[in-house]
């Protein structure tokens, strides 16, 4: 009995699957490409809106006096913010090449660094290098720029290397911008430097950065979202605390920077090259 | 062969040479012929960290260069899920890296563009044959 009434039950549910498909067969041939279009536009119109929603605005261009403070500002920190942070979440991208050595202008073991205005790993890497660089000598001369607004990490804070000076009683310094913001032609390299760029990064990535052709390294040590949508004084004053995303990743990439440098100017100076943090990276280095 | 796998062979032919022509000015070191400027940028897409798979130096070309010789060889074949199967799977990755050019790079690749317009397109000829196969079945 109760087995002819759940019989009974299942034909009643079957029934309902009859129309279900006659449906389906009545479902003109256009209509799944025509869904298949109309989903492609929808999700394409939420990638532009996601675009314009997350799109950091240009963010106002300190003037030199402005820029000039926050150089000093993030070319003055204490060592205990480069101890407490050590390699902090900088990739170490340095990797040992074996070349002549690389000599400056005045004979002094030199850093090469080949990038663009427009280009924001280029633009993340110059915080690093700036503050690394400073530990060794003087930069005069640095101005604020930010990278292209039509590229990943548009408007990414930054400064230029073009028309700056370097002065260091330990190394030369040559920093070369091939091209603005608008990616119009700015720095050219010489064959020799072409060379160079050609042979350490056959695949002509920027930056491209060569520690006296004793280190070599391409791209940023942290990406260029840590400083995306802040101001130039937004992003020294960062800096300031050790624990902040900007400073674990700008500092950390400084210090690897200044354990490579330490290793072509046979650890000089001593007060830099001899503490206990820059020597383990200098072992990490190898 | 209907004639919407003949066309779909076609299509994956045409992306294979657009993958080709891509890979190899990434190894040459040339830009292709493209504005520069404003949202379509070949240059800002081909040059960016997203033009290389995950890794490694191999351009993203050479992934569309294997997913349309595949796509050549599978429409020879008589229409079946795999079909549909593989096109879900191009137009996925399509769907990625047209977000990686919008919301990432800030840029569309005319060049890249076109392949994606032909992955859509088999794509859509593979709902089509799987809408009319439903059709004749029911």
């Amino acid at each position: 009995m109760s087995s002819k009434r759940a019989r009974q039950s299942r034909q009643a549910v079957r029934q309902p699957v009859r129309p279900v498909r006659k449906a389906v067969s009545s479902t003109p041939v256009w209509v799944g490409p025509a869904a298949v279009a109309a989903l492609l536009a929808l999700v394409v119109a939420v990638f532009l809106v996601y675009r314009w929603y997350t799109t950091p605005l240009p963010v106002k261009t300190p003037v030199a006096d402005q820029t000039q403070q926050v150089i000093s500002q993030i070319t003055s920190l204490p060592a205990s913010e480069f101890d407490t942070i050590g390699q902090g979440t900088a990739n170490n991208l340095l990797r040992p090449i074996s070349g002549t050595p690389l000599s400056g202008a005045s004979g002094k073991p030199e850093v090469f660094y080949l990038g663009g205005e427009f280009c924001p790993f280029c633009g993340a890497q110059r915080w690093p290098l700036i503050i690394a660089l400073s530990r060794f000598g003087t930069f005069s001369g640095l101005k604020a720029s930010a990278s292209a607004a039509d590229i990943e990490f548009p408007n990414t804070p930054t400064f230029t290397f073009h028309g700056a000076t370097y002065t260091s009683q330990y190394i030369d310094f040559r920093g070369l911008e091939t091209t603005d913001r608008d990616r119009n032609a700015l720095d050219k390299p010489t064959a020799a430097e072409d060379q160079l760029f050609t042979k350490y990064n056959p695949q002509g990535t920027i930056p491209f950065v060569d520690i006296g052709n004793r280190y070599a390294f391409t791209g940023a040590m942290y990406s260029p979202e840590a400083l995306a949508g802040q101001s130039w004084q937004a992003v020294a004053d960062e800096l300031k605390d050790p624990t902040s995303v900007q400073a674990r990743a700008i500092v950390g990439s400084a210090n690897l920077l200044t354990a490579a440098i330490c290793k072509i100017t046979s650890d000089q100076p001593a007060a830099v090259c001899s503490s206990a943090t820059i020597q383990g990276l200098e072992q990490k280095l190898g | 062969m209907s004639r919407a796998q003949a066309a779909a062979i076609l299509l994956s032919v045409a992306g294979v040479g657009v993958s080709i022509y891509l890979t190899l000015l990434h190894y040459a070191g040339v830009t292709p012929a493209c504005p520069v400027s404003g949202a379509v940028n070949c240059e800002a897409v081909l040059s960016s960290f997203y033009a290389v798979l995950p890794g490694t130096s191999i351009p993203t070309s050479v992934a569309g260069i294997a997913w349309f010789g595949i796509s050549a060889l599978l429409w020879a074949w008589p229409f079946g899920p795999l079909h549909l199967a593989w096109s879900a799977v191009g137009l996925l990755t399509v769907l990625y890296l047209v977000f990686i050019e919008i919301v990432r790079i800030g840029a569309i690749c005319l060049w890249c563009t076109a392949a994606h317009v032909l992955v859509v397109a088999i794509a859509m000829i593979a709902v089509a044959m799987w809408t009319s196969r439903e059709r004749a079945a029911a």
